[in-house]
């Protein structure tokens, strides 16, 4: 049962402009298709939107929130297959499209399944110069480009609000073979599918049945730098920074989470640990302390120097 | 009639830069998120703060002036989607649901300039 990961998110959303107009804006390349609206990162998966009111939609979870379905990758057509013979024990599993089946998870969360549609491509990770390090950014190529183009190489992962951790956990890990990575106690657990090793995919945070929904989802970039620089590139554009940038414990990754018209934060993230299964997880209280390992906030740009204003720009 | 404001209370506005059915929000130059914001709704101005009772403090728009809903019916959090009625700021659906906004001191004095 080798899932790999988030294919695809779908949302049905009051305005198509602001979404389109968002995720623009993020740095996420459009893919055209029918009714809607769709954006991906270099890899293919990506966010799709369409009218609320489309008739094609499946039903939201709860009364608010905007994402109708997400649709996991795997990595061949018999891992299809083996998720329907398990999941179809006690729940219907329908086939939506050729190879394509879904069927709800324990908290009323509708999931897609289907052979994944992830493209490789070849890119550098982001490269440090470092004393004492083997490998270095190659001699006379610059760390940074003020105009660099940056997109999102691949979808992150998704955190849901769950009425019920327990149950819903459950499904992920004794029916689709996730294996939990990390734990907050009394919020969640970071969950980490068959077919990949990044820290999570998916991450569970109980909350009271009325909060049902998403936290947050992100998309992978291609370091610290391009997390910074998209982000604040994004915090000219006037979007709404709402923590970061910063840097996870759990995961390690980078992050910088804004607001957004989807009744959930997108997040942009970069670098995150990688596990296979002879990790341990680890539990921990929910704290500032445990859960960054340090946090900055945005402020105007401003440089030591002729223009700076009488009283400083550490007012 | 509102009393005139006193002196270190800051100008944001002419009320008439408030139109029906939108909002502006207004911070410190430079601060990544505004103070409080203005909307208009039913020919009536009403000011808040700028915090979500959901997560103190925590920023309601998605982008700079966007707290509310595409058709103007609710103020909407960017951070969880919590809606609230723009007339009383009551939280009617989402996580701080029965919750309240908060109200921004505001003074409009004769000429409809609006102070905080
Ligand atoms: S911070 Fe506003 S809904 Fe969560
Ligand atoms: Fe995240």
């Amino acid at each position: 049962m080798k899932i790999v990961g988030l294919d695809t998110l779908i949302f049905g959303v009051e305005d198509l402009a602001i979404a389109g107009q968002f995720f623009r804006d993020y740095g996420a390349i459009e893919a055209p298709i029918e009714g809607g609206l769709r954006f991906e990162a270099l890899d293919g998966t990506g966010v799709e939107f369409y009218p609320a009111d489309d008739a094609r939609l499946p039903a939201a979870p709860v009364a608010g929130c905007q994402l109708r379905k997400t649709v996991m990758g795997v990595s061949c057509a018999e891992d299809l297959e083996a998720i329907r013979a398990e999941v179809s024990k006690d729940r219907e599993v329908r086939s939506v499209a050729d190879q394509s089946i879904e069927c709800m998870d324990n908290s009323g969360f509708l999931l897609g399944f289907q052979p994944t549609i992830r493209k490789a491509f070849h890119l550098p990770s982001e490269q440090a110069n470092a004393p004492g390090a083997a490998s270095t950014r190659q001699v006379n190529r610059l760390g940074v480009d003020a105009n660099q183009t940056i997109a999102p190489r691949t979808l992150s992962h998704i955190v849901y609000f769950v009425p019920d951790v327990a149950a819903a956990e459950e499904f992920y890990v004794r029916r689709l073979g996730f294996r939990c990575t990390d734990r907050f106690e009394q919020v969640g657990p970071f969950l980490q599918p068959m077919g990949t090793l990044d820290h999570h995919t998916h991450f569970l945070i109980g909350a009271p049945p009325h909060m049902q929904g998403v936290e947050h989802f992100a998309f992978h970039f291609g370091g610290p730098t391009d997390v910074m620089l998209n982000g604040s590139r994004f915090v000219e554009k006037g979007y709404q920074p709402f923590w970061g940038p910063g840097r996870h414990l759990f995961g390690s990754n980078w992050f910088w989470y804004f607001n957004s018209p989807f009744g959930c934060h997108v997040e942009m993230d970069a670098d995150m640990d990688l596990h296979d299964a002879s990790w341990r997880h680890r539990t921990v209280q929910l704290s500032a302390d445990t859960s960054q390992a340090f946090l900055t906030r945005v402020r105007e740009k401003w440089s030591p120097g002729p223009g700076t204003p009488k009283h400083g720009a550490y007012a | 009639m509102a009393p005139m404001p006193d002196l270190p209370r800051r100008r944001l506005c002419h009320v008439s830069e408030v139109n029906e059915g939108q909002a502006r929000g207004f911070g410190r130059p430079g601060a990544a998120q505004d103070d409080l914001f203005l909307l208009r709704r039913n020919g009536q101005v009403h000011a808040y703060l700028n915090a979500c009772p959901h997560l103190a403090g925590a920023p309601l728009p998605w982008r700079k002036d966007a707290y509310l809903s595409p058709e103007g019916s609710a103020i909407v959090c960017g951070a969880h989607g919590a809606r609230f009625d723009p007339t009383t700021g009551l939280c009617f659906q989402g996580p701080c649901l029965g919750e309240q906004l908060r109200r921004a001191d505001i003074m409009i004095d004769e000429k409809g300039n609006v102070f905080y």
